[in-house]
């Protein structure tokens, strides 16, 4: 397993693209997609997740979850780097898991934020709750989904509009993925209104509205 | 509104992280070796005498098998339930796993019920301490006590477990544990009174377990219990228990009432006779022909005698009772990850942002696609179920 730790973060010079933290939600969904080497590699940027993913992934493998083995590939592969927290972090860190249930995250969700703060990163979660308490606190950090990695520029332009809507597909259907109400209409327009239709994790207005023939 | 390690008393933090690692059975020299510090630090910590850093927080969190906002945060509930009875039961280790499957479900319950501002409703009947003497006219006293507080007259009580959550507001579960395993019982200030019950039993011997642990609520309430399949009478304690639960189940006078209406001056008691009777109260055949034994109905000996003479089947209680033997839905629900009440709680505390997905997955141990199909299935947009009116204040 490949760690960096906040002594590395230097390397992310002002011309390197801002490295993307992945939170456990969104590393779940990578693997659903089944593309999730080809997304990532396709990527300018460095995947990077917190040292605590790993172990939140391990609650399903007793279930027959096959997450973490694939994970473990991805990282044995170096195409996802594992990040422990510096001081920094780990003072964000402390503030965002200590206090009330309502304002606080759990581990992975919270070194996710602060290690994208740490390292001048973009955070990738699909969790409300944590777009607003970064909204709320964060208001310098960009903050993402896992449709908006799958839609990534550098995505789009080296995998087929097939293999991505595939890809969301893929994660709408195994990884049960929440989408954003702004992410909707781009999600119908990739999978297609069929496929739209099939998947339980879109809301039911949506799912029939899909059904619709168009006017 | 945030708040730093600083500002926990370190004394509160050090119980929190001594209950975890005693629920997730380690020493504190393994948590030591584990974290890389002395034995001595983590006594320390324990017992508040040293602030523990946020990094050694989360080194000993994922130790243990939790996280450091899980042990941290206001509203987590933080009890021994586990540890009381694993120092209870000692190496069984299918008493272990029923007791903390509860201790995790009430857990789970109290802190998104707190959440949420839900409070339950509790209206426990005075704990009545077993005295010096006949323990079975004491167990019978207080249960014809319960029925009448109740307000039950002398009528069947055909499910134990709706009557024990909304008459008294006892915290049932019915989950499927260990086939040696009946029941288990405990009570603690900040989970009030909690069962659990084998939903791999049938029914009629679950009705049995929860009358038999309501013995308890009402005699011991302070000792936590688990009842063994055919556990023998070997303490007073369990004597209380088991006539506690026939005088609860099968009052005296409602099982001679109708023993005679559905013996209607038959010299023989049958096979049918038992499983009508059986039916009617709601309990297992043996529970009923021995409670006719016990209240001199019938010979000593009569359940024996249908056990040496090919007992009675349950295809014999089909042909008898048809269509009024329903389905069981607590087995049902019994198999899905979680209990249907939890799954409400979970989504609401989702819907108004109370809880994130990695919050909620750890507090119900579901894995997180779980988590997403129950939030998905409860949706307000998920599905047909969910048209409906506004809910007034």
């Amino acid at each position: 397993m490949t760690a960096t730790t906040s002594t590395e973060a230097g390397k992310y010079l002002s011309n390197c693209p801002p490295p993307l933290v992945a939170d456990t939600s969104v590393v779940i969904n990578l693997i659903a997609t089944g593309f999730a080497s080809p997304i990532i590699e396709a990527l300018r940027h460095s995947l990077i997740v917190a040292d605590v993913v790993p172990s939140e992934l391990a609650i399903g493998s007793g279930r027959g979850r096959t997450d973490l083995e694939r994970f473990n590939e991805l990282v044995n592969g170096a195409i996802i780097k594992v990040a422990s927290l510096g001081d920094l972090g780990m003072q964000h860190f402390e503030s965002l898991v200590i206090g009330p249930a309502a304002e606080t995250l759990d581990d992975g969700e919270a070194a996710t934020i602060a290690c994208a703060i740490e390292r001048s990163g973009v955070a990738y979660i699909d969790e409300r709750k944590a777009w607003r308490i970064c909204s709320e606190r964060y208001k310098a950090l960009n903050v993402g989904s896992t449709v908006d990695l799958l839609t990534h520029a550098d995505v789009r332009a080296q995998l087929s509009d097939e293999t991505v809507a595939d890809a969301i597909y893929n994660a709408l259907q195994r990884g049960r993925m929440s989408v954003l109400p702004t992410h909707f209409s781009v999600v119908v327009s990739l999978i297609g209104a069929e496929r739209a239709a099939l998947c339980e994790s879109l809301p039911r207005s949506i799912r029939l509205s899909a059904k619709k023939p168009a006017v | 509104m945030t708040i730093s390690i600083d500002q926990i008393l370190p004394a509160e933090t050090g119980e929190r992280l001594r209950l975890a690692r005693e629920s997730a059975k380690i020493t504190q020299a393994a948590a030591a070796q584990a974290i890389g510090v002395a034995r001595t630090t983590i006594v320390a910590m324990e017992q508040g005498e040293r602030r523990a850093r946020t990094s050694e927080l989360q080194q000993l969190a994922r130790l243990y098998g939790t996280s450091v906002n899980a042990l941290l945060r206001r509203e987590s509930v933080h009890v021994d339930l586990a540890p009381r009875f694993r120092r209870m039961v000692g190496s069984d280790k299918a008493a272990t796993e029923a007791a903390e499957l509860m201790a995790h479900l009430a857990k789970a319950e109290v802190e998104l019920e707190n959440l949420l501002g839900i409070k339950r409703q509790r209206n426990y009947p005075p704990e009545r301490t077993i005295l010096p003497g006949d323990v079975k006219a004491q167990a019978e006293q207080d249960a014809t006590e319960l029925r009448q507080r109740l307000g039950l007259g002398i009528g069947p009580v055909t499910n134990i477990i709706t009557l024990l959550e909304m008459e008294l507001g006892v915290r049932v579960y019915v989950r499927r544990v260990d086939g040696r395993i009946s029941g288990v019982f405990a009570y603690d200030d900040a989970l009030g009174a909690c069962m659990l019950l084998n939903a791999n039993h049938p029914r009629e011997r679950r009705n049995n377990s929860g009358g038999h642990e309501t013995g308890h609520f009402i005699s011991t309430r302070r000792q936590p219990e688990v009842l063994h399949l055919d556990e023998t009478e070997n303490s007073r304690e369990e004597r209380y228990a088991n006539a506690f639960a026939r005088a609860f189940l099968t009052p005296a006078r409602a099982v001679l009432q109708k023993f005679q209406e559905v013996t209607a001056g038959a010299d023989r008691m049958t096979r049918r006779h038992v499983i009508i009777l059986a039916h009617f109260f709601a309990v297992s055949r043996e529970a009923m022909v021995r409670r006719l034994e016990e209240l001199g109905s019938v010979k000593p000996g009569t359940w024996d005698w249908f056990i040496a003479n090919g007992g009675i089947r349950d295809e014999q209680a089909r042909q008898v009772l048809g269509d009024l033997i329903v389905p069981d839905a607590e087995k049902a629900d019994a198999d899905r990850p979680t209990t249907l009440r939890l799954n409400l709680l979970a989504y609401e505390a989702h819907r108004r942002g109370l809880m994130s997905e990695g919050q909620l997955a750890r507090l119900l141990a579901l894995d997180r696609v779980e988590l997403r199909e129950i939030l998905g299935s409860q949706a307000h947009d998920g599905n047909d179920l969910d048209g409906g009116g506004e809910i007034l204040e």
